[in-house]
């Protein structure tokens, strides 16, 4: 199987030594990102993503992009792990894809009195399947870039209007809401130069808008700002609950015994996340919810959730860790971020300047195989760290808020300067925060905001690359087979929500008759 | 309730405003995409707004009461000054720039910021206070600019030769 070469070439790559020592520091600084309520995973990647592009180049000896991805994924992984610590032990949840635990992990820690067996329970099914997803991702790869290789504009636009129509169609938000932040989302994706016809747009006689409105300014504004800005709202309801905790082997080995008893809920919770954190925009938290729901439903003991059920912890952890690892699948393979800290990473690829999308594995065959090695270090890395580190990471949540709040701000200040040296985008980085802080208060989603900024241009180019070559006539869309069913399916994704609205109302007024006859 | 609506209807008119850049639909040029862009988000927003305006909101409005806002302001507020800071602020007429606030750099900014939290919020002791203040920039110049080899903007001071940052 070539496979198995190119992956023990990936391993290679991936076991050099300043790979080894940024994945570990990358690692620590995703859990410590993960624990740190204010912080969440794709506000750390796009804080730190600046500095990456000084690893791609190689300031420090021996690094290169693969460098560069890795601490970038490592990150991600960390956080994956990081954030459940505080919704067990404080009942305050670190990341979004934690919320799920606090129904049944801060029970099982707090009322049972087992915090050591809920954290270990959560980090063997977080490892799992975070595994299987990465197995499949190993052989799936290569497969999905082949075929998008013989692609053309009319079927990587069809692609493109695919995967905008998931974030309408299966969002969480009011379906307009998500259709107002997509068009916002292409609208400043294309600011400035025109990419075809190179004539000047939307930069109101502003030459310092002419490149554009940058990727890196916005997100770290909307994420890292904004969060801080969310979180300083919720200040003053303190810690609640504050359990210590030690993890022991003996932890650890009844949580195995526990995961012996649900290996078939947790495999297929994983493989589902897998497949669910392929369609873009969801990742993480949204698989979180769906595996606490399937474990829920196919529990012989429903009574005991929500009162320290382990299927609860295992459940939830096993699909959001497996959604995670593989929303990077499409942005690899096609060049579609699965989630937001996915399309936060791809900037980072175009930064550095590789092209995201089936070309790489042609290209930059050690970068691909290299990532995905060290997703399988970064998991083992993070499994160990989070069963030998809890206590140092709980305390963590003892830095008090007038040193870490502002520290952040800095930090993030660094990031947006360093890109290009400008002040200018500075500014934005600030602005976008009130602007991210006001749409996570008026409950619009980020996710198809920061999506369509960074698939803006190549939607437009493919699209108009299209049009051209069907001479303006836009039935060339319907040439090819695949084009046309992605197309018809795109559709069919955004009238969902549509035909459910219609649904509910008939229903009601159906009930509104029987009550009042 | 009102200050929702008015928030609503606030960003709604945001948005409305947009589409008045991209307004050549015409054939399928530079300023055809953001129009329709412009136009979907135009749109959208409208049928927020009026699901907003038509559907019964709870009466508390967007912020829980003033102390929340003022816990965000108390935020917002220092990270615009401490931004504005580091560059400072010029005043451009046709033959004159006035210099408002000298440029202060990251560092002198970063030191004054740190500090403001640490005695404002933090309400720690003078030397705690001092001590944050001197050790995070420090701490900064090390990873950043010995580092990565990161040059972040440098002060007023820096130019004149009486400080190395």
């Amino acid at each position: 199987m070539e496979v198995f070469g190119d992956l023990a070439g990936g391993f290679a790559t991936a076991l050099h030594p300043i790979n080894m020592a940024m994945l570990f520091v990358a690692v620590v600084l995703g859990l410590v990102i993960g624990v740190l309520p204010g912080l969440g995973g794709t506000s750390g990647v796009a804080i730190l993503l600046p500095i990456t592009v000084f690893i791609a180049h190689g300031s420090l000896p021996g690094s290169d992009a693969t460098t560069a991805i890795i601490f970038l994924a490592g990150i991600y992984w960390g956080a994956l792990f990081g954030g459940v610590i505080t919704s067990i032990l404080f009942n305050i949840p670190g990341e979004p894809w934690a919320v799920v635990l606090l129904f049944d992990g801060f029970p099982l820690a707090k009322r049972l009195g087992k915090p050591g067996l809920a954290l270990s329970s959560s980090f063997v099914s977080s490892f799992l399947g975070a595994l299987v997803s990465t197995i499949l991702f190993t052989f799936f790869a290569l497969p999905i870039a082949l075929k998008a290789l013989e692609f053309g504009p009319a079927e990587l636009f069809a692609v493109f209007l695919l995967s905008f129509a998931t974030l309408i169609g299966l969002g969480a938000e009011a379906p307009m809401k998500s259709v107002a932040m997509l068009a916002l989302g292409l609208l400043l994706a294309a600011v400035g130069f025109d990419t075809i016809t190179g004539e000047q747009r939307l930069n109101f006689g502003q030459v310092s808008l002419l490149s554009g409105i940058g990727f890196v300014p916005v997100t770290i504004g909307l994420f890292g700002i904004g969060e801080i800005l969310a979180s300083a709202e919720e200040q003053g309801i303190g810690f609640v609950e504050n359990i210590p905790a030690r993890l022991g082997l003996t932890d650890v080995f009844e949580a195995l015994r526990e995961l012996r008893k649900r290996l078939r809920l947790v495999l297929s919770n994983a493989i589902i996340g897998f497949f669910f954190g392929v369609l873009p925009g969801h990742g993480a938290t949204a698989a979180s919810f769906l595996g606490y729901g399937l474990a829920r439903q196919y529990s012989s003991n429903k009574e005991n959730f929500g009162k320290g059920e382990i299927s609860g912890i295992m459940g939830p952890q096993a699909a959001a860790d497996s959604a995670g690892v593989a929303s990077l699948v499409p942005m690899i393979t096609l060049g579609i971020p699965g989630s937001p800290t996915s399309a936060v990473i791809m900037a980072g690829l175009f930064i550095w300047g590789l092209q995201p999308g089936p070309v790489l594995f042609i290209q930059h065959p050690d970068f691909v195989w290299g990532l995905i090695a060290s997703i399988y270090l970064g998991h083992l890395l993070t499994f160990i760290l989070c069963l030998l580190a809890v206590p140092l990471l709980a305390m963590i949540m003892r830095v008090p808020y007038a040193i870490i709040t502002p520290f952040i701000v800095v930090i993030s200040i660094i990031g947006s300067y360093s890109l290009n040296n400008s002040m200018l985008d500075v500014f934005i980085t600030v602005v976008f925060g009130l602007i991210g802080y006001w749409l996570r208060k008026m409950k619009y989603p980020l996710a198809p905001l920061v999506v369509a900024l960074v698939l803006g241009d190549s939607t437009e180019r493919e699209l108009r690359k299209a049009l051209i070559a069907g001479h303006g006539s836009p039935l060339y869309f319907f040439n090819s087979a695949l084009s046309t069913v992605l197309i018809v399916a795109a559709v069919v994704l955004v009238l969902i929500p549509l035909v459910r609205t219609i649904r509910a109302r008939r229903r009601g007024a159906a009930q509104a008759a029987v009550a009042h006859p | 309730m009102v200050v929702l609506i008015a928030a609503v209807a606030m960003f709604d008119s945001r948005a409305a405003f947009s589409p008045s850049a991209g307004t050549a639909p015409g054939d399928v040029g530079a300023r055809w995409y953001p129009f329709w862009a412009a136009s979907i988000m135009g749109v959208a927003s409208v049928i927020v707004g009026y699901r907003a305006l038509t559907t019964p909101q709870g009466a508390e409005g967007a912020f829980e009461g003033s102390r929340s806002l003022f816990a965000v302001l108390k935020l917002a507020v220092p990270m615009f000054a401490y931004a504005l800071l580091i560059g400072g602020i010029k005043w451009r007429t046709t033959d004159f720039t006035y210099t408002v606030i000298p440029p202060f750099g990251f560092y002198l900014s970063t030191a004054l910021y740190m500090g403001l939290f640490a005695w404002w919020l933090g309400r720690y002791k003078v030397w705690w206070v001092g001590a944050i203040a001197v050790a995070f920039p420090i701490v900064i110049f090390a990873v950043f600019e010995l580092g990565f080899r990161v040059s972040l903007p440098k002060s007023f001071l820096y130019e004149t030769g009486i400080l190395p940052f």
